[in-house]
């Protein structure tokens, strides 16, 4: 069953198109790699199924239902969290005080959201962390925070932007287990990544973007021998 | 028939020097991201000084504008270097603050030396007008003032437009991080912008004060006139501030006439916050996506 | 968990010296200034919750504040009503006003806000001086006396010295911490320093940004207007310029930001520095001290100068503590204080 479904979504900008007319639907516990040069209009697409931007053409179907309008902080009651590329902690707060702010979507009760934070903290192995502040963390630890604060929401389909971007090879590693860790409990995710060797160990299926425009979709091994992609996504990278 | 055109010609004349002031901030906004909400402030003190040049030396107002552009040029570099300078990079509102308590000091350090009385300043010229048929009558000082800021703001386009300087200023202003890398002395450029800004302030402060009263604490609602300009011509741009000032003096005098004279500051802050709701970017701005 | 303790006995003893003040302290001079004291305590703590916590730096309290002053004074001045039940259509009034000004300048952020914010308190304060009919305009509002408060026949308080307005701004200060206290440890507190500190992030959370700042504004806003009328009240006089004007919005943030931003003591540590230091500007006490310190002669120059102006410089002090605070402690003297007592909590190595 397609938990979400993006129908001919376009984006613009002024003249520019940032996505156009992108459809493709990602399955119930699974992972969908997203994929595609930069400024190819992944993060964008993240910002229209969000409800940062209205996309300008097309629908967006979560859960059976139509989330075009809607706002972002209704867009995460309804089960759909993402992360920032460009990680955004809450600097002035302690990292499970970051926490307890996704808790608090679904409790109003600090005990509770404390406990939950305290879970989500184990999950992405940050508990020691707990009391320091957010804004004082190294970046590995904050994008594990993103995930955490994320998955403290308690959401269907969780939307991760870049996660691995600008950590080493052990870091990257750990976020890859916490990734597959995170699909073992049935969550269904959407990874923008550009290591294609960690995106084609997570994936189940990858989209491929460039200019705005779907390119391919298929399993990581229909992705990688699909002769466009090695021109215009591979070619251009390793030229 | 003839009031409205009375009116509307004193709207566009004390348009012109509002244009001035926001014209200034909108340069200092434009090269370094900062509100400066001591503009009206710094106005005063070119207020304060053309008072002393005509009582101490008896230097005419206008005349006098060849000496307190320096002036205050200086003044709105030492202002960049020693105090705004270091909050380049902090948080908008501290920003603010810093601005909003340079200008308490500066007009309160000006009610200490001065007290807070009115002061008038009293020319020849200061109530004469020119008759132009029709029953409309110009007022002198406001032609001058008005010709006078025309002056200015053709000079300070051709300087932005022609010299290197201009376009240094003008480069950083499109961004900031670009011009760095092209070798752009972008913190020498803030200086300049922050003292071109004073120093068009402190003009429009010399240009009034034959018309206007002059106290400590006439700057606040300067200030506040010059966001309103600026923001109706999208912040950051000089052509925008120009007919913002303009559009905000004739606002001013229409409705002074047309509703009462109480009330027309009022009616340029409704329709400061019309545009911030509906045209944040500014009338002549693009409207956002 | 002895710590816990220890804190609620000191806090027990410090709010049972503070009940027993007026009992053993007559002279009304120390009674004034604590009232000052509660007062700016009310202010800055009101502000905190929207400006410290929230992060809407609102530059136009006084709208609040006035509005607040002024329902209350109107309505005894000319329609005689009580100020105990002014007050609380000033609070519908103030209601009603926050909420029209959050719909139009939350929309905005950064200087845009605060922008606006100064904007409408300026249109209030034009309109008060006006609407000549219901304010009196720029003559402002003097109530010569207070009518008492009586429940029933039983005379509570006559209002005739300074004790029952001690009382009185001693709960408005508790009120407000206690109101701030509670904030910060519930859900709205942790949704509003989530947004303070980002906003879109904290909308990816599942929070509705206009909501909650609508609540922050309004508890803010209520708070203000409840210290405005008891500023009225004890003042017996209100024009535009001392409740309206844009120094009384900036004193507002004033105390927080010297004190320190969202942080329930800030506030307080803010007012025990800002009050005394311009009361004793106002009240010429520096000059005085000077002089028999022998510093300056009474009557030399210099002497003569500080006398006649230095009780006009307390808003000259503000701009140049609002300058020095931003510069060299911008978390205020909290976060000053915080920096001496180093704890684990800091940063990461
Ligand atoms: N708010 C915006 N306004 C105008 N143009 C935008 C906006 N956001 C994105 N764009 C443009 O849309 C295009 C796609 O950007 P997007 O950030 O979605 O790319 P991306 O695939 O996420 O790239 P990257 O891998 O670098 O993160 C780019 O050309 C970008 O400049
Ligand atoms: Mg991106």
């Amino acid at each position: 069953m397609a938990i979400l479904e993006i129908k001919s979504v376009s984006k613009f900008f002024g003249g520019l198109a940032a996505n156009s007319d992108v459809s493709f639907s990602v399955e119930q516990g699974t992972i969908m790699g997203l994929i595609g040069p930069n400024g190819a209009g992944k993060t964008t697409l993240f910002n229209c199924i969000t409800g940062y931007y209205p996309p300008s053409r097309g629908e967006v179907i979560f859960d059976g239902r139509r989330m075009n309008g809607l706002q972002p902080d209704k867009v995460c009651m309804l089960g759909m969290v993402r992360t920032w590329q460009k990680v955004r902690p809450l600097a002035k707060l302690s990292v499970i005080d970051n926490v307890m702010v996704g808790a608090l979507a679904h409790t109003s009760s600090l005990k509770h959201a404390r406990e939950l934070a305290m879970e989500q903290l184990k999950v992405v192995r940050l508990e020691h962390r707990e009391d320091f502040l957010a804004g004082g963390l190294p970046i590995g630890e904050r994008k594990k925070l993103e995930v955490a604060r994320a998955l403290a929401t308690k959401p269907k389909l969780l939307l991760l932007d870049e996660v691995m971007g600008g950590l080493n090879p052990a870091e990257s590693e750990e976020i890859i287990q916490l990734i597959l860790d995170i699909k073992a409990q049935g969550l269904t995710q959407m990874v923008i990544e550009h290591d294609m060797k960690a995106i084609m160990r997570i994936s189940d299926r990858i989209v491929v973007l460039t200019s705005g425009e779907k390119l391919t979709e298929g399993t990581p091994q229909e992705v990688v021998s699909n002769q466009d992609v090695i021109d215009a996504y591979l070619g251009e990278s390793h030229a | 028939m003839a009031v409205f055109l009375q009116s509307l010609i004193s709207g566009i004349l004390i348009g012109g020097v509002y244009a001035l002031i926001g014209i200034g901030l909108t340069l200092i906004f434009g090269v370094m991201r900062v509100v400066n909400f001591a503009h009206g402030d710094i106005m005063m003190v070119g207020m304060y000084l053309t008072y002393l040049l005509f009582t101490l030396l008896g230097v005419d107002p206008f005349v006098s504008v060849l000496i307190s552009f320096p002036l205050m040029f200086f003044f709105g570099g030492f202002l960049q270097k020693v105090f705004i300078n270091r909050v380049l990079n902090a948080v908008a509102q501290n920003q603010i603050l810093l601005t909003i308590g340079l200008g308490l000091i500066m007009s309160n350090t000006v009610m200490l030396i001065f007290t807070s009385d009115y002061k008038i300043l009293t020319t020849s010229y200061s109530s004469s007008t020119i008759q132009v048929g029709g029953g409309v009558s110009i007022s002198t000082p406001l032609l001058i003032s008005f010709l006078i800021t025309a002056a200015i703001t053709a000079v300070l386009g051709w300087f932005l437009l022609k010299t290197d300087t201009g376009q240094a200023i003008r480069a950083t202003a499109q961004d900031r991080e670009a011009a760095q890398l092209m070798g752009i002395n972008v913190s020498r450029m803030s200086v300049i912008a922050f003292g071109l800004g004073a120093a068009l302030a402190g003009t429009a402060g010399a240009l009034i004060s034959p018309t206007y009263y002059i106290f400590p604490q006439v700057g606040g609602t300067f200030t506040l006139k010059a966001f309103v300009i600026t923001v109706l011509g999208g912040m950051g741009s000089v052509v925008g501030a120009t007919l913002g000032g303009i559009l905000i003096g004739v606002t001013e005098s229409m409705s002074a006439v047309y509703i009462s004279s109480g009330w027309k500051d009022v009616v340029v802050f409704v329709l400061f916050l019309l545009v911030l709701l509906f045209k944040p970017s500014g009338l002549m701005g693009k409207s956002r996506t | 968990m002895t710590k816990t303790i220890l804190k609620a006995v000191v806090g027990l003893i410090l709010l049972a010296a503070l009940l027993v003040v007026p009992r053993y302290v007559e002279s009304p001079y120390a009674l004034h200034m604590m009232i000052l004291l509660f007062l700016s305590v009310s202010q800055g703590q009101s502000w905190n919750i929207l400006g410290g916590y929230a992060g809407q730096y609102s530059v136009g309290h006084a709208a609040y504040f006035g509005v607040g002053a002024y329902t209350t004074m109107m309505l005894m001045h000319s329609k005689q009503v009580v100020p105990w039940v002014g007050v609380w259509v000033g609070v519908a009034i103030v209601i009603v006003v926050a909420l029209v000004i959050g719909s139009i300048c939350f929309r905005l952020r950064g200087p845009y806000f605060v922008l606006a914010s100064i904007a409408v308190a300026e249109i209030m304060r034009l309109s008060a001086i006006n609407l000549t009919t219901l304010t009196n305009g720029a003559e402002g509002i003097l109530a010569t006396e207070i009518p008492a408060f009586k429940i029933g026949e039983r005379v509570i308080t006559d209002f005739l010295t300074k004790v029952p307005f001690y009382y009185i701004g001693l709960f408005l200060a508790l009120l407000t911490i206690g109101i701030t206290y509670w904030v910060q440890h519930s859900k709205l507190g942790y949704y509003f320093q989530a947004i303070r500190e980002d906003q879109d992030a904290a909308h990816s959370l599942g929070i509705h940004i206009t909501i909650y700042k609508n609540i922050g504004l309004v508890i803010s806003a209520v708070l203000t207007s409840l210290a405005g009328a008891f500023y009225g009240i004890y003042v017996g006089f209100v024009d535009p310029p001392t409740v309206l004007g844009l120094d009384v919005s900036v004193q507002i943030m004033l105390i927080c930001i010297i004190g320190g931003m969202g942080t329930i003591w800030g506030p307080v540590l803010g007012s025990l520095l800002l009050v005394p230091l311009s009361e004793a500007l106002r009240s010429n006490m520096i000059t005085e001290g000077l002089v028999k310190v022998g510093l300056v002669s009474a009557d030399s120059r210099v002497g003569l100068f500080l006398k006649e102006n230095l009780a006009h410089a307390h808003v000259l002090l503000y701009g140049i503590l609002v300058v020095l605070v931003i510069l060299f402690m911008p978390e205020g003297l909290m976060g000053f204080l915080k920096k001496l007592a180093p704890r684990r909590n800091r940063e990461a190595v």
